[in-house]
């Protein structure tokens, strides 16, 4: 089939010259989003007085890993925040794409009685909220999120735009007549979403799970509110709390005193904070070309049909 | 028989009671504290149980649970949270920068230690200089104690050494900023890569008129320190402040300051790099000295002002109680504790004699072999803020006679006119909120000289439109009042 | 198949008994995330109170402290309009706003179309994946990698670029005239990768028969474009602006006062709502203020976002999001 498919494409493909040009602006835009993260890994390969005196070069002036080392120095806690984010990451993201596809599938069928309350009900959250305050009460008080990794999960397990795209795909994707066809031959709802639907949608599915997996690698707001356990705490807010405090040293000297100076006068600021980058981003860079497989021309339709 | 059953099976029971109320009675309270410093430690439980095991040998039936968060953001987003939704704590560090103290006091999260910590936490009190006292407290009354450590405060000019060295400038006769031009001239000339004066926004020399900025950091009503009638001013509209703009944009045209300086505020890098000659910073007794261990480039201080208490002085970092305290007299008592007993100051700022420092002299401490401020396991940073400085041992190389230098300061300081008044921003919220962003806009290019101070007229028609005249007009209100009741 | 399910569904099952059995299946499939949204979002709600009493804390607990704080009404929101600022703040939001869904969205579906249309795959990915990396950084990063090319002293365009073309430097961070443009450049750097994203899956969902039978047709490739894949996708297009439009009052700190480092002189095209809210409430601690401008915030969405529904709605009722 995905031979069929490439003749095809290539049948009725754009000309050699549109090809052509095409290419071009793609690749032009695709650099100027490359070059920023290629300087910011040079950055912190770079010598923090270089820096202070030369600035950003895309080639180092001085080469040099002190920015990782002083990161890494913390030792055991970088280790066991990169085991905590990538667990997180994990549970959270197949956790949620599948209640978030639960909730999205019931809504997208046209014949359901409550589609619209059950949208309203989503949308007015992501419109509405309680405030800060209120919702750590709740997840403190009632989920018992503190310090727990359930409050690094919870929270972001239904992500109202998400579910509204996935809504969104499975209407648009997913043709009523097939749906009928499976409910005349005596399928239940759930096998028809578990056969059909998913199936069908798996390039949504995936660009969802992608967000999702960014969202939940990425995340520092929710330790920042939950967690005070130093084993329980995920990467990027480690590098947040080196991040703030490292800042807020730069900026006032008056307050401190005493041997806290010493920290001072070796931290590597700019070229830590590039460093800091790479440690928190580069993994999850590396695992976009795993979700760009789900990203092709799935199951046709007909092949279900079939 | 049954007489003896009956006998030992009371005397169990009694005894099972008698343990009972014992270890029911012995229940030892948890104190928990929160405060700001370099994050939570790796050896802190060893720290919180030697801690612990003190208390109790001194009588105090309780068990000590500290809580650190870093620096800057961090630790006024968890007390923001932890304060708003109730939680159960004892004590937490707060100051006029940090988990700040006024705006506690005003929505009551703080308990009312005025006469408590008369009672059970006396020394403590009595320790510290009366300024302090009358400084910290709000309509009166007090909610948190202050640390014991320099008072007043002082601004002056940090100057890179080695720079004054090579071209042999005799800076001690700088009196006032339009004093250092000519030093600038021959840094800019002679030393192309260097700032010659570090005029930031956010640590700016615009603090030498030390004006006494009673509403907030970011409002321009104030007052002179040593004001005879006791008027509330707009600082944009007096004297000193319009020729200070003038000599800023000066200094900015002719290129001795930074062209972004409106818009950075991170400056140390640049210092340890040694590009920068000179910056306004506070100082007090072996400032420099500290300055030279924090940024590695030795310095020469030049004082522009003379000490002055100002109210923010006192509440540069104090230790509160909180509402929500179970047990708020064995939290006072703890802090009685901390504040008048060396061992226990020292345990919790330095930690654990042998593994975190050894003592090379009866006063002063060094790291033990193998340990560095890196890997050390336990260093809040922060000695400063913990209690009482004067019990503090000294890290090798710093000036034992610190201590003495300090008190000496402080004695020689004069007390603002203001002090001990704190602005209840209450009634005009909504004003003070629009002024503050007028400030953010509008003040910090002023003060750098990067916008023309001919558009120092709109910014103060900004801040009329704001309301400033309405906040001004409260301040003198409150002023007054404060002022009759405690006939200045 | 037994004898009832032949007979299906006629005569001996009622068209409710299937209905409700399907409800049913359905129900217990919104259930998780019914659940979540319960819990997370709409038991927190009580707090919307908050911005309409002036907060103190007394003994006890927070909802003791809430119950007993002073009912002020709409005193907290007052500030929002009491500055000299609120005309200012007001049209930069709403004009940002409406720049950034017209600009993204354009240039989103048009490398999106372009993505699927060109011939090698491989290269096809190494663009998405390129286009989406701006998304991973944050705008922390974003606002030191701006520094480092339009700084005064030392960025790239003042030192390298005009000084070869024989120009003075500019004092970027002071000139507000550049500024739209440079912040409507930043946020589509960010943005494009992740709506094109969003937009080639759609696309790629779409089904194949339709492209068969205009080819039959004899139409060419760009009148496949828009005759099959624009309607294809127009849902999506449409929900993504709506959803935008609820949030129209909204904007990024980040890029509004992170990237600009808030800087005073670039005021008048850099401050929103958001970034005033965050400069004046950052002292005071007023949770009541905060809670009101948010709440404004909403309705405000809120309102609008009906209103494009209901437009939408009398358009093409499949679209609407309810």
């Amino acid at each position: 089939m995905r031979k069929e498919q490439a003749d095809f494409n290539r049948l009725s493909a754009v000309s050699g010259k549109t090809n052509a040009v095409l290419n071009i602006i793609l690749l032009g835009y695709a650099l100027i989003c490359i070059l920023p993260l290629i300087l910011v890994v040079a950055v912190s390969f770079t010598d923090e007085t270089t820096l202070a005196i030369h600035g950003y070069r895309f080639f180092p002036e001085k080469f040099s890993l002190y920015a990782y080392e002083f990161i890494f120095s913390t030792g055991s806690q970088v280790v066991s925040a990169y085991g905590i984010t990538i667990l997180v990451t994990v549970v959270g993201t197949l956790l949620s794409i599948l209640i978030m596809a639960l909730y999205a599938y019931p809504i997208s069928r046209s014949d359901f009685k409550y589609k619209n309350f059950f949208t309203f009900f989503l949308i007015f959250t992501m419109l509405f909220n309680g405030g800060m305050v209120s919702t750590y009460l709740i997840g403190v008080n009632i989920l018992k999120l503190k310090d727990s990794m359930w409050g690094l999960i919870f929270p972001y397990l239904m992500n109202a735009f998400w579910v509204i795209i996935l809504r969104t795909f499975f209407k648009t994707n997913i043709p009523d007549s097939l749906i009928e066809a499976a409910r005349i031959d005596g399928a239940g709802e759930f096998t028809i979403f578990f056969r059909i639907v998913m199936p069908l949608a798996v390039p949504g599915l995936a660009t969802i799970a992608l967000f999702a997996t960014l969202q939940y690698w990425n995340d520092w707001f929710l330790a920042a509110l939950y967690i005070n356990d130093p084993k329980l705490v995920p990467l990027p807010y480690l590098l947040y709390q080196v991040q703030t405090s490292m800042q807020y040293l730069l900026q006032n000297s008056s307050n401190i005193g005493g041997m806290s100076g010493d920290i001072l006068s070796k931290m590597p600021s700019e070229a830590a904070r590039m460093a800091m980058v790479v440690i928190g981003v580069g993994p999850i860079v590396l695992t976009f070309p795993f979700f760009q497989r789900y990203l092709v021309k799935g199951l046709t339709v007909g092949a279900i049909k079939g | 028989m049954k007489h003896t059953k009956k006998l030992v099976a009371l005397v169990l029971l009694l005894g099972v009671v008698m343990l009972g109320a014992t270890t029911f009675a012995a229940a030892p309270y948890e104190i928990k504290w929160y405060f700001i410093g370099n994050g939570q430690q790796p050896d802190v439980k060893l720290v919180e149980d030697a801690a612990s095991k003190y208390i109790q040998k001194k009588g105090l039936n309780a068990t000590l649970k500290m809580q650190c968060y870093t620096w800057g953001d961090e630790y006024d987003n968890r007390m923001r949270m932890i304060i708003a939704s109730g939680e159960k704590f004892d004590i937490c560090f707060t100051s006029s920068w940090a988990n700040l103290y006024k705006v506690n006091v005003a929505r009551g999260a703080f308990l009312d230690i005025t006469d408590l910590w008369k009672k059970y936490a006396p020394k403590s009190r009595a320790q510290l200089h009366p300024a302090f006292i009358t400084g910290s407290a709000i309509d009166g009354r007090n909610y948190a104690i202050p640390a014991n450590k320099e008072l007043a405060h002082q601004w002056g000019f940090w100057f890179n050494k080695n720079l004054v060295d090579k071209y042999k400038m005799d800076v001690t006769k700088i009196k006032t900023l339009a004093d250092a031009e000519p030093f600038f001239k021959i840094i800019k000339e002679k030393e192309p890569g260097v700032i010659p004066f570090q005029n930031l926004h956010n640590e700016n020399a615009v603090r030498v008129l030390d004006f006494d900025r009673i509403a907030d950091d970011y409002i321009p009503a104030v007052l002179y320190n040593d004001s005879k009638d006791m008027k509330v001013l707009n600082m944009l509209e007096t004297k000193e402040f319009k020729e200070y703009i003038e000599l800023a944009r000066k200094y900015f045209l002719a290129g001795y300051v930074p062209a972004d300086a409106a818009t950075v505020s991170e400056f140390v890098t640049d210092i340890r790099a040694g590009k920068v000659f000179s910056k306004i910073e506070s100082l007090k007794p072996f400032a420099d000295e500290e300055r030279t261990a924090s940024w590695g480039i030795p310095c020469v201080t030049v004082a522009l002002t003379q000490p002055v208490v100002q109210t923010r002085d006192c509440t540069g970092s104090m230790q509160a109680i909180s509402k929500t305290s179970k047990n708020p007299i064995m939290a006072l008592k703890f802090l009685e504790l901390f504040n008048t007993d060396k061992y226990l100051n020292n345990l919790i700022n330095f930690g654990i004699e042998g593994k975190h420092y050894i003592k090379v002299s009866k006063n002063v401490i060094d790291y033990p072999p193998g340990v560095t401020a890196q890997n050390s396991g336990y260093k809040p940073g922060t000695p400063w803020m913990f209690g009482n400085q004067y019990l503090n041992y000294f890290w090798k190389g710093e000036n034992t006679s610190k201590w003495e230098a300090f008190k000496k300061f402080n004695e020689s300081s004069i007390s603002a006119k203001s002090l001990g008044f704190n602005f209840d921003s209450t009634p005009v919220k909504n004003e003070v909120a629009a002024c503050i962003n007028v400030w953010q806009t509008g003040v910090a290019p002023l003060v750098c000289g990067a916008a023309d101070p001919k558009t120092l007229p709109d910014v103060i028609a900004r801040f009329k439109a704001a309301g400033l005249d309405k906040v001004i007009a409260e301040a003198q209100r409150q002023l007054d009042a404060w002022a009759k009741k405690n006939k200045k | 198949m037994n004898e009832k399910e032949f007979l299906y569904p006629r005569r001996l099952s009622p068209a409710w008994w299937h209905e409700s059995r399907k409800n049913r299946a359905l129900f217990l499939m919104l259930f998780p995330g019914v659940l979540v949204l319960l819990f997370y979002n709409y038991l927190p709600m009580f707090g919307i109170i908050i911005a309409f009493k002036n907060f103190m804390f007394h003994d006890g607990n927070f909802f003791t402290s809430l119950f007993k704080s002073e009912w002020i009404g709409l005193r907290n929101f007052e500030f929002l309009f009491k500055t000299p600022d609120a005309y200012v703040i007001t049209r930069n939001t709403l004009l940002y706003n409406l720049v950034f869904i017209t600009s993204c969205t354009i240039i989103s579906l048009a490398f999106a179309i372009m993505l699927n249309e060109i011939r090698s795959q491989k290269l096809s990915r190494f663009y998405q994946g390129s286009m989406f990396l701006p998304y991973f950084l944050s705008w922390i990063v974003a606002s030191y990698l701006l520094y480092a090319f339009i700084s005064p002293d030392k960025g790239f365009i003042n030192t390298t670029i005009l000084k070869s073309l024989g120009k003075e430097p500019i004092a970027w961070y002071s000139e507000p005239k550049y500024w739209p443009y440079i912040i409507v450049l930043i946020n589509g750097w960010k943005w494009i990768g992740n709506n094109c994203i969003i937009y080639l899956s759609s696309i790629i969902g779409i089904d194949q028969e339709f492209y068969e039978a205009a080819r039959i047709d004899g139409a060419n490739r760009w009148q496949q474009i828009i005759h099959i894949t624009l309607p294809q996708i127009m849902p999506v297009i449409i929900v993504m602006f709506l959803i935008f439009v609820g949030r129209i009052f909204n904007s990024d700190l980040g890029l509004f006062y992170q990237v600009p480092r808030n800087a005073g002189m670039l005021y008048p095209v850099t401050q929103t709502i958001d970034v005033y809210v965050f400069n004046s409430l950052m002292r005071m601690g007023d949770i009541g203020m905060s809670s009101a401008a948010a709440l404004y915030q909403s309705v405000v969405g809120f309102i609008t976002i009906l209103a494009a529904n209901y437009a939408v709605r009398k358009i093409d009722p499949d679209s609407a999001i309810f």
